[in-house]
């Protein structure tokens, strides 16, 4: 009932539209906290992403910037992407719910370059905890920069 | 997540500088808005099918006698709309969502604004079927799709989900602009 990986409903089958509530109030929370220098929804008017731009003092100068990008569809999918650039090269992952003939609805593509192929998974149902455990998955990695 | 690779590390005098990730508020109250009122409004947002006042009560992380209160006031609001009698259940009411942003669009942009807007998401929308050849995304099958053009189903979910979202923009940027004109009577039949 929260967006769960079995849903059979039409929508949730063929999509649905992107939940312009839902990044509203994710960006109201996290326009005020000290991880993210900007969060902007694009575009502005109905956002179709909410773009969050991490401070760049959780990073070595080898990263030389790092966004998490999200969308949530009213049906309960969602696509979070985190995207760090380096001197050479880029880091991505990704965490899914959609249909795809490539994983279960509930998947993950692992970085560094989160391939077509990811890796099936099953997400928390209730999308405050999605959100949360994509943010903890972040800060681990952003902690093992300055540990060794 | 993987970790990042050695080269990639902070060196030594960076690390006489490392940042205090301890100082940071906690990802899981982050993503909550720390009062019960947005756990309560943060639960029925989540509910994509009508939810019993128990079922809501968990998502929220409160008491069952605390949910019924907050579904009435929600009621009375229009946040929420109440499906069923016995259990009672609950739906998110999605045309208040709607009306909201029709005022959000109506006090922060000019009709001028509106209709550029406009413009973009029809242009979109007609793209998109023309695309797919068929009157609606509802109409759409993604597998049979996918296999006709030989694309992936993630591509043409995205596709269809664009062409909804685009339906959806449609509708609100409409309604702002008759509004514009027609004054109070969309504030009363959405509410």
């Amino acid at each position: 009932m929260t967006g769960q990986d079995e849903s059979t409903a039409s929508e949730s089958v063929s999509g649905a539209p992107i939940d312009f509530d839902r990044l509203g109030i994710i960006r109201n929370r996290f326009t005020t906290d000290e991880r993210f220098t900007q969060v902007v929804d694009q575009p502005e008017f109905a956002p179709e992403r909410l773009v969050c731009v991490y401070d760049g003092r959780f990073y070595p100068s080898s990263v030389q910037n790092a966004r998490l990008e999200l969308v949530w569809f009213e049906n309960g999918d969602f696509s979070l992407h985190y995207h760090e650039d380096h001197d050479e090269g880029t880091f991505d992952h990704r965490w899914d719910r959609h249909p795809s003939d490539h994983n279960t609805r509930d998947h993950i593509h692992p970085g560094p370059d989160a391939p077509t192929h990811g890796d099936d998974t099953s997400h928390p149902s209730d999308w405050r905890d999605v959100l949360s455990m994509a943010l903890t998955e972040i800060e681990t990695r952003q902690r093992a920069f300055w540990e060794g | 997540m993987e970790e990042p690779h050695s080269e990639l590390q902070a060196d030594a005098e960076e690390r006489t500088n490392s940042p205090d990730f301890d100082a940071l508020s906690p990802p899981e109250e982050l993503v909550r808005g720390g009062r019960t009122r947005d756990d309560f409004f943060d639960a029925v947002l989540g509910l994509d099918s009508p939810a019993t006042v128990g079922d809501i009560a968990d998502l929220a992380g409160h008491g069952v006698d605390a949910a019924r209160e907050y579904l009435e006031w929600f009621e009375r609001m229009g946040i929420v709309t109440q499906i069923t009698e016995s259990p009672a259940t609950y739906e998110r009411n999605q045309s208040y969502l709607n009306w909201r942003r029709v005022q959000t669009l109506r006090d922060d942009y000019t009709t001028a604004e509106l209709l550029e807007f406009l413009k973009t998401e029809t242009t979109r929308a007609e793209d998109l079927a023309e695309e797919f050849a068929v009157a609606s995304p509802a109409a759409v099958s993604l597998s049979k799709h996918a296999a006709a053009t030989e694309q992936s189903i993630e591509d043409v979910w995205e596709a269809v989900s664009a062409w909804k979202t685009a339906q959806r923009r449609i509708k609100l940027l409409e309604r702002a602009l008759a509004s514009e004109s027609g004054g109070a009577t969309d504030q009363r039949t959405a509410v």
